[in-house]
């Protein structure tokens, strides 16, 4: 075999462990420098060689008792921020490994050079923990070790091996060789950082389903011991008080949802109406102040209601002013008509801002085609009908479909904010109810079921109505 | 002269015949009713707009007594600024407010020049395995894993209680960079890329000199949608600052506020407002007043940047209405 391709062979374990290491100093679940319980749970092994005074947030009385030396506490930082400058350097080198010889080479110094400090600096881990587990008061401070620091140690020294032979291999560059990587490595290269940033923060979070298959409660470690499998799924038909709260938010979520389908046309509606008006200020006028509410948060939507539908709010002020009400009444501390108050205050917030789409959507019809219709004697009603609506109706069905399949993605905020003891059994939909469960009571496997059901159902439903779509108009939607 | 054009001509005479004419042309009385009944509901619908804006600002600004007994309907009376200049003294406040400010100005920033830098790069079409990375990014929109597994991953990775957790999840906004992308694609033109790639620019310099000046409309309105997102932000504050309060966002502050009970005594003895000095609970300031200023102070900058936030809608709307 070639050297060529034995380096090239060589390469794919080296960038897939360089990875893989660089990964693991996220996870605090992986991290070899928590030697005892007083170690915050949520420290990674970036935080414990980076950030000292995180390492040691509970220390104060166990260095003022002398049951752990400061030093040992330096020893363990100083160890994690090596095997961490360490790691980069081995994806550096992993990096580089995509360029020419001279990258390579340059590279697999780097990488050769952090993977030995690296694996060195895991020994003072090791006696980092001989001097913990010696204390005076194991009861306190729990010396505890990793498992996981047998196969850091393995990878780490895998690491060392392989970038050695590639140092051997791809061989010294000749002097006059410059740094150079290929166009395609290259934008890779500068669009890897984000890739890394979405897989962290919207692909990782999946990794939390397995939640729903254990008995978790919040600040638990997960063991097999505590593996329940399907057990929440079927307490949501099996539980009778769970299945009764289901159904009632499922019958808010669909009926909030489907008053706000109902009242889709709406906008339109606004749009067609609104370019009736010929004086352009006044329509510009409406334009600009029904958009507003779309720019405020709902935080801000309920500090507007509770001034003007409180007990000393505007309506009720008013109305004790004019001598017709004894007192003030207060409307948000009432549980009727909660689900047409609620879309009430949807329509408040959005109708401006979704009309927009559909003006510019009659902007772009074709002034021939009224013409025509005055031609053949129609009237501003039958212009309107047979003209505007079907020159508006494909954004009408691309909006309908995607809020058909955002069906039971109310958002919480709005039902938040409004939520009060009196109308609650009203307004809990399946976002505010997955939010109460798990994050304020502390039901994480239960409410991540939900969640989870929510999603799936939710990814089905969009993929339906993109097909729907493509057979109907083919077109799709997404 | 070819038919058609006869026939454009003809159309052409007409519409102007008709354009002529038409202030001739009488209004049926039916006309004048709907005109009426339309402007009305317009006139109707955006007062209702706007009227609760004016109503708390003109309470926040009138005398406090009258507000207190709620004599403030339609007109301000006894104007003065003092609501606006005691909230200074509410400490947690102002905190909140930085930490607001903050998160805007940064998130904002690195989001733009983010979504600038990624959508330039998917329009590359040489890169390794462009069309596959650019669909691992696009895809995170039409999926979540829920709230709870997203708070577990945030704990996990050490965010929670940590001012990142604000700025480092919103940097890669998939929407926005279709956004850019889309207009990198329909409105520079690629010889551009091109010429400057022959002169041996690099991909860097290129965004930097040619893709990020060109591209301004479009940035301004993807910043604008983020500065607002960013200033309305709640729900990660609320889920994730759970155990430190002096990173609250100003939503999350004025949502507090709004759920204490009403008099500033029980504001107080809540330990929620222990900035408050015995000065300003001595004067007349009652919770309604303390809470419309609060409000106010929240909305007021949004109404600022509203005018310039205008001349965007449409272009950011329309672009976001083409796929990417």
């Amino acid at each position: 075999m070639s050297k060529e391709k034995v380096t090239k062979i060589v390469y794919y374990p080296y960038r897939i462990i360089s990875v893989f290491l660089l990964i693991i100093l996220f996870f605090p679940g992986l991290n070899v420098a928590r030697i005892s319980g007083l170690i915050n749970r949520s420290t990674s092994l970036l935080t414990a060689g980076f950030s000292y005074g995180n390492l040691i947030a509970n220390f104060g009385r166990a260095f003022k008792k002398g049951w752990v030396m400061e030093s040992t506490m330096h020893l363990l930082n100083i160890s994690s921020l090596f095997i961490c400058l360490g790691i980069m350097a081995c994806a550096i080198g992993a990096c580089l490994s995509l360029g020419n010889r001279k990258c390579r080479f340059v590279g697999n110094l780097i990488s050769t050079v952090g993977a030995v400090v690296s694996a060195f600096s895991m020994w003072g881990i090791w006696s980092a923990y001989f001097q913990i587990a010696a204390t005076t008061k194991p009861s306190k401070v729990e010396p505890m070790f990793q498992n996981f620091y047998y196969i850091m140690v393995v990878l780490l020294i895998v690491m060392v091996i392989l970038s050695v032979l590639e140092l051997v291999f791809v061989g010294r560059p000749s002097k006059d060789e410059k740094f150079e990587m290929e166009t395609r490595f290259k934008l890779f290269l500068m669009f890897l950082p984000f890739i890394i940033l979405a897989f962290v923060f919207c692909y990782l979070p999946l990794y939390g389903w397995r939640y729903a298959f254990f008995d978790y409660k919040a600040g638990d470690t997960l063991s097999m011991d505590s593996f329940v499998g399907f057990k929440w799924f079927a307490q949501l038909v099996r539980n009778k008080s769970t299945t009764r709260d289901i159904i009632n938010v499922m019958k808010n979520t669909l009926a909030m949802s489907g008053l706000g389908i109902a009242t889709s046309w709406m906008p339109m509606a606004f749009a067609i109406f609104l370019s009736e008006i010929k004086n352009s200020r006044f329509r510009r006028f409406v334009q600009t102040f029904t958009t507003i509410p779309n720019f405020i948060s709902w935080v801000l939507v309920f500090a507007i209601a509770f001034c003007i539908f409180s007990t000393d709010g505007f309506i009720s002020s008013l109305m004790m002013n004019l001598g017709i009400w004894t007192e003030g009444k207060n409307f948000l501390m009432s549980g009727s008509h909660t689900w047409l108050k609620m879309l009430c205050w949807g329509l408040w917030k959005g109708l401006g801002w979704s009309a927009i789409i559909y003006i510019a959507g009659i902007s772009g019809i074709d002034q021939q085609l009224y013409e025509a219709a005055t031609v053949d004697g129609a009237g501003r009603f039958q212009k309107m009908w047979h003209v505007t609506v079907p020159g508006l109706m494909p954004t009408f069905y691309v909006l309908l479909l995607m809020a058909v399949a955002g069906i039971l993605s109310n958002g919480m905020d709005q039902y938040l904010v409004f939520e009060n003891s009196s109308n609650t059994s009203q307004i809990m939909v399946l976002d505010l109810y997955v939010y109460k469960m798990g994050i304020v009571k502390g039901a994480i496997p239960l409410s991540t079921v939900v969640g989870m059901l929510k999603s799936v159902i939710s990814v089905t439903l969009l993929y339906v109505a993109n097909t729907i779509s493509k057979v109907l108009r083919g077109e799709t939607i997404v | 002269m070819s038919v058609s054009e006869i026939a454009k001509r003809e159309a052409k005479a007409e519409r102007e015949y008709m354009k002529k004419h038409k202030s001739a042309i009488r209004q049926k009385p039916s006309d004048i009713v709907f005109n009426v009944i339309n402007y009305f509901v317009f006139a109707v619908f955006t007062l209702v707009c706007i009227f609760p804006f004016y109503y708390l600002f003109i309470n926040t600004i009138s005398d406090n007594e009258l507000v207190r007994k709620g004599l403030i309907n339609f007109v301000p009376r006894g104007i003065h600024f003092e609501n606006y200049i005691r909230l200074l003294q509410v400490n947690d406040l102002f905190g909140s407010f930085g930490v607001t400010l903050a998160r805007t100005v940064l998130g904002t920033l690195l989001m733009v020049l983010a979504s600038a830098f990624v959508g330039y790069l998917v329009t590359q079409q040489d890169m390794w395995g462009r069309s596959f990375w650019y669909r691992f990014l696009v895809i995170t929109m039409y999926f979540n894993a829920g709230i709870i597994p997203w708070y577990l991953n945030m704990a996990m990775l050490g965010l929670t209680n940590k001012f990142w957790a604000y700025i480092i999840p919103g940097i890669v906004a998939p929407y926005n960079i279709i956004l850019v992308k889309t207009y990198i694609e329909s409105a520079i033109p690629g010889e551009l890329q091109e010429s400057a790639s022959l002169d041996g620019a690099s991909h860097l310099k290129i965004f930097l000199t040619i893709i990020l000046p060109l591209s301004k409309p479009i940035l301004a309105t993807i910043a604008i949608f983020g500065a607002v997102g960013h200033w309305n932000s709640f729900q990660d504050s609320l889920i994730l600052m759970q155990s430190a309060p002096q990173l609250y966002t100003l939503q999350h502050r004025l949502y507090i506020y709004l759920n204490t009970t009403s008099n500033l005594a029980a504001l107080m003895s809540a330990g929620s407002t222990s900035g408050i000095s015995k000065s300003v609970l001595d004067s007349a300031l009652n919770g309604k007043v303390i809470k419309y200023t609060i409000a106010m102070v929240t909305i007021i900058p949004i109404l600022l940047v509203y005018p310039f936030m205008q001349r965007y809608f449409e272009k950011g709307i329309m672009i976001g209405a083409v796929k990417g």
